[in-house]
């Protein structure tokens, strides 16, 4: 608690720039690899940020120490020699792009650890902190190498609002942007640029191995909640400093703890959150709507069961005999029977259930629905009338008034159905 | 049977394409007067895309020419306005109905300027002419085939050129919809422009063109609907794949290089 207090209320100078470095990195990585996740392209952020390792390695040689601008753009050239050979091999070759890209990423990996382990056995005293490149230590980036990383990361954002116009035309329709006389290869080039430098601002602070993730799962996790650009890019970007700002904090208080992979837990944690709670397209909700939908048929199958019933001339049925018409349902018919009385659509009393007006008109739709189906099937589509009663016991419960009185005036209200049973209609629309 | 005229809006000029060494048109050689809806008709594989896609200068010609407005591409963009094949985009995008036909207005912003209330009004007005108005704020996702296709043809309209060139425009569309689309192409073949569309079926075409080209790897025809509709242009174009000019594509595929590259 004395941990969370003292990193939360930045008492720490130190604390409050690394979490601004965090929020920085956070916004630019997010806002690149929402493009990057919308173009399908998350694979090649992963390539890059695995790519960027010999030159990290080549950076310390030449400068024999730690010097971030050295490590920076030695990381750069490297994912830029990546992003180039990756997409060289794809238009002079004959290889499908997932088998380039995971070519170049262990390629360029095991390039990178076999450099990296080289340095460790050089004897250099300054080696010791190579390591957290590979999962990131965010408390152990000095205040100098923040105005570097902070720096990029703004860079990046610029750039970007300058070209958010031609950034979504390049992922949404870029043989449009090309007719419209859009330099397409240029804008193309420029967002790879941003891609790559996305990536090298994260290894300080997340490491090569994870950045990806950091650049893909916002977006992704971020999709389930909205539908608009602007609304996803900022939500990716609140997602990422969440998790940027939480990682760092694990990796202050467990200081052995990198910080990578602790802002990769949150992010997967939000992302799988996202899935289950998103408003649209979560597990939850669809599980809520199939679960509402199933009640739905079960009711109208009980109001079918007492209009029958009533076509029959008996007006009411005993619970024993509704019961019968659907054994082993017991609670189900209990609950459909509460709600459909709640409605106001059946009423009961000691002798049993009967429809109430209003419920009888909706119980007459129901049948018209499934019997007009079966003429439809019959007539229109040339299914024998034996074969549409499975089709129009769906059909029933879907169907919308204006498909509805398409499908009378197709068939020019019909008053059999191919059973010979009659379509009831309410007698002063006859 | 090919019609030339004088002071074309279009002129293909001894066009050969290929795609990798794989010749798709042979030697297109045709012009187009100003003002009219014409048609292209093929078969499937004919070629009739790539005519379209070498115009817009998305693909490069293996030999030959093209001027527009007796001008090169490059100098009359903003005037000519494209409809790519449905299929060609991915509809989940986050977008709404509403930034896609505004994305017409970027060819005449040119880069970096952001579309302010004077695109989004020429947006709103050519969503009203293809009746989408109502859907402006629809996610694209939602739309049906038809509904995609009007918001396609509303971005080309909030292009506001003077040639249009649309790629199956009535791909996927109900009859319903086809017959307004062609009544609001019409009405812009009236107003001067020239409307040039990629399309697959005769019967409509016989009622709304009023220029048709034929294509089956080869220009068959290009002039008046009337005297080019014939049994024997017809059977001409859609009596399968002309065999001589198979095997000799099939004999420059085997070469090392391209020899139709000028």
């Amino acid at each position: 608690m004395e941990d969370f207090l003292y990193f939360f209320t930045f008492q720490d100078p130190s604390i409050t720039w690394v979490v601004l470095g965090i929020t920085l990195l956070g916004i630019g990585s997010a806002y690149v690899g929402t493009f990057s996740f919308l173009d399908k392209k998350a694979l090649l952020g992963d390539a890059i940020s695995h790519a960027v390792l010999p030159g990290i390695c080549l950076g310390f040689v030449l400068a024999g120490e730690k010097d971030p601008r050295y490590i920076v753009t030695g990381a750069f050239l490297s994912g830029a020699l990546a992003t180039f050979l990756s997409s060289w091999l794809k238009q002079n070759t004959k290889l499908s792009e997932d088998s380039i890209i995971a070519s170049i990423l262990s390629v360029f990996f095991g390039i990178g650890i076999v450099a990296l382990t080289a340095i460790q056995k050089s004897g250099n005293p300054e080696v010791a902190g190579l390591n957290s490149f590979i999962f990131g230590n965010a408390i152990g980036i000095a205040e100098a190498d923040l105005f570097l990383y902070g720096g990029l990361s703004l860079a990046i954002l610029l750039v970007l609002s300058l070209f958010l116009k031609e950034f979504r035309l390049m992922v949404f329709d870029p043989g449009f942007g090309k007719a419209i006389g859009f330099p397409m290869k240029g804008i193309r080039f420029v967002f790879n640029v941003l891609l790559i430098l996305a990536v090298v601002i994260g290894i300080q602070a997340i490491g090569v191995v994870l950045m990806a993730a950091l650049l893909i799962t916002p977006g992704a996790a971020a999709r389930f909640w909205t539908d608009r650009l602007q609304p996803l890019l900022l939500l990716a970007a609140f997602f990422s400093i969440l998790s940027g700002i939480l990682g760092t904090y694990i990796s202050f208080v467990l200081p052995q703890m990198p910080t990578g992979p602790w802002v990769v837990v949150f992010l997967s944690l939000i992302a799988l959150l996202s899935f289950i709670f998103s408003p649209k397209s979560g597990v939850i909700r669809r599980f809520l709507a199939r679960r509402s939908y199933l009640n739905k048929t079960h009711r109208d199958h009980l109001m079918k069961a007492l209009f029958k019933a009533k076509e029959a001339n008996r007006e009411v049925l005993s619970l024993e005999e509704i019961h019968a018409l659907y054994p082993f349902h017991k609670k189900e018919i209990a609950h459909s029977l509460q709600v459909l009385t709640k409605q106001g659509l059946v009423l009961q009393d000691s002798q049993g259930v009967r429809l109430s007006p209003q419920g009888t008109s909706d119980a007459m739709r129901i049948v018209r629905l499934h019997r007009l189906w079966e003429v439809y099937l019959n007539e229109s589509m040339n299914i024998a009338p034996d074969h549409v009663h499975e089709s129009a016991e769906q059909m029933e419960h879907l169907l919308t008034p204006e498909l509805e009185a398409l499908l009378e005036q197709r068939l020019n209200y019909p008053t059999l159905d191919p059973h010979q049973e009659t379509i009831p209609r309410e007698s002063h629309d006859a | 049977m090919i019609t030339q005229v004088p002071q074309p809006v279009l002129e293909v000029h001894d066009l050969t394409v290929s795609y990798d060494q794989h010749p798709v048109l042979w030697n297109v050689d045709l012009s187009l007067p100003a003002g009219q809806l014409i048609g292209i008709l093929g078969p499937n594989g004919a070629g009739k895309s790539t005519l379209i896609k070498s115009i817009m200068g998305l693909i490069p010609p293996t030999s030959g020419y093209i001027k527009i407005f007796d001008k090169p591409l490059q100098e009359v963009r903003t005037r000519i306005s494209y409809v790519p094949q449905r299929e060609s985009v991915d509809w989940n995008f986050p977008a709404s109905v509403l930034d896609v036909v505004v994305m017409g207005t970027y060819g005449k912003l040119g880069l970096f300027r952001r579309p302010g209330k004077k695109e989004v009004q020429v947006a709103q007005d050519a969503l009203e002419q293809v009746g989408m108005t109502a859907f402006a704020n629809r996610q694209i996702s939602e739309l049906s085939g038809g509904q995609q296709q009007r918001v396609f043809i509303a971005r080309a309209l909030a292009q506001q050129a003077d040639l249009y060139l649309m790629d199956e425009p009535f791909a996927g569309v109900d009859m319903a919809t086809e017959t307004a689309i062609f009544q609001l192409l019409q009405d812009m073949a009236r107003a001067g422009k020239t409307v040039l569309v990629v399309h697959h079926d005769i019967h409509s075409a016989m009622n709304f063109f009023e220029w048709v080209i034929m294509l089956n790897l080869h220009l068959v025809a290009s002039g008046p609907k009337d005297q080019v509709m014939t049994e024997e242009l017809l059977r001409k174009t859609y009596g399968g794949k002309l065999n001589l000019l198979t095997q000799v594509t099939d004999l420059i595929r085997k070469q090392d290089f391209n020899p139709l590259k000028s």
